[in-house]
């Protein structure tokens, strides 16, 4: 009885384990955030701190980074 | 399955289909980009006045070689996003995908409704646009309209996903083929009117029509076959891992009866 209850908080009813779905949506947000969506909010640190925006080529290096995979995966872009 | 199975091999196809995405996406893709940055560039140096920094060449090619490498990092890095995404979807729905037993026939089946969901709708109404199309000033408005149809598209599925279970579980067996009709007819009613009532695109569209459509088409075309690669991968490793576990739990049983 004991193991039962443990097997049914440690998994959903479709036997899926509930600290992987954790992980894995942690995986999805930063991922997406950082590929699709990020301004320079949280890499912030890559922007340049001589007081331009990094909107210079070359001077935002993650922006740059992620750039194209941005344009061809369909997010909008600058 | 165990949690570290089930992360490891979401993990692994994720990163597998979107460095593919990456690499293919550096012939395909990269030639628009390539073009359209150029016509940037020589739409900012025509505007340019005096005073502005008008872009070295040599510094530019450093820019472009570094933005291309790291298309495939971010294409690995997306693949794990929306791959982790999918594992979940997929971990929680094989039980009710009916007509078919065999995994990686429901992989490709969750991967196709996926690609509907996450990528065909919202680029039917907010097309992908190549560099030089899109003013950096409407950036946050175009991302919160990318963002709701998104999520209108995405949590409308999730919600019609669970009402299919739920219809799936009260029908009788004749009734069964019919069951998601419903659910996919109020999907497409959902998605039509959110298609009319959002607004478009505010940028106007001022590089050459020839290239934002060849840009269009071959993304979508790679995007596509990231999730069919994706569904692929995924689908055999789900069957791999199974299939070891069930040869471990048999070889216990073995040894300890």
């Amino acid at each position: 009885m004991l193991v039962n209850n443990e097997i049914t908080k440690k998994t959903s009813a479709e036997g899926v384990p509930r600290i992987a779905v954790g992980i894995l949506l942690g995986v999805l947000a930063f991922g997406v955030f950082i590929v699709g969506f990020d301004q320079g909010e949280m890499l912030g640190f890559t922007v340049p701190a001589d007081g331009s925006e990094g909107n210079e080529p070359g001077t935002n290096w993650a922006h740059e980074f992620y750039h194209d995979m941005r344009h061809a995966a369909g997010f909008p872009c600058h | 399955m165990k949690a570290i199975t089930f992360i490891a091999i979401t993990l692994l196809a994720g990163a597998i289909a979107g460095t593919i995405l990456g690499a293919i996406n550096q012939v395909v893709v990269e030639p628009y980009i390539d073009h359209a940055i150029e016509l940037e560039m020589l739409q900012q140096n025509t505007t340019a006045q005096s005073g502005q920094v008008i872009t070295n060449p040599a510094e530019f090619a450093a820019y472009r070689f570094w933005q291309k490498g790291g298309e495939i990092i971010a294409g690995t890095i997306l693949g794990l996003s929306i791959g982790s995404l999918y594992g979940i979807v997929f971990a929680y729905t094989r039980g009710s995908i009916s007509g078919t037993n065999n995994n990686k026939k429901k992989a490709l089946i969750v991967a196709g409704i996926m690609w509907l969901v996450l990528f065909l709708m919202p680029a039917l109404k907010y097309p992908p646009n190549p560099p030089a199309v899109g003013n950096p000033e409407t950036i946050y408005y175009r991302q919160s309209l990318y963002v709701a149809f998104l999520a209108i598209s995405g949590f409308s599925a999730l919600g019609l996903a669970f009402l299919y279970r739920k219809m799936m579980v009260a029908s009788s067996n004749n009734t069964k083929k019919k069951v998601i009709i419903i659910p996919s007819a109020v999907y497409a009613a959902i998605m039509a009117g959110a298609y009319l009532a959002m607004p478009a695109n505010p940028d106007p569209i001022n590089a050459p029509i020839d290239l934002v459509i060849g840009f269009r088409i071959t993304s979508a075309i790679t995007i596509s076959m990231f999730w069919a690669v994706l569904g692929v991968i995924f689908g055999a490793l789900w069957d791999k891992a199974n299939f070891i576990s069930n040869k471990i739990a048999a070889r216990h049983n073995c040894n300890s009866s």
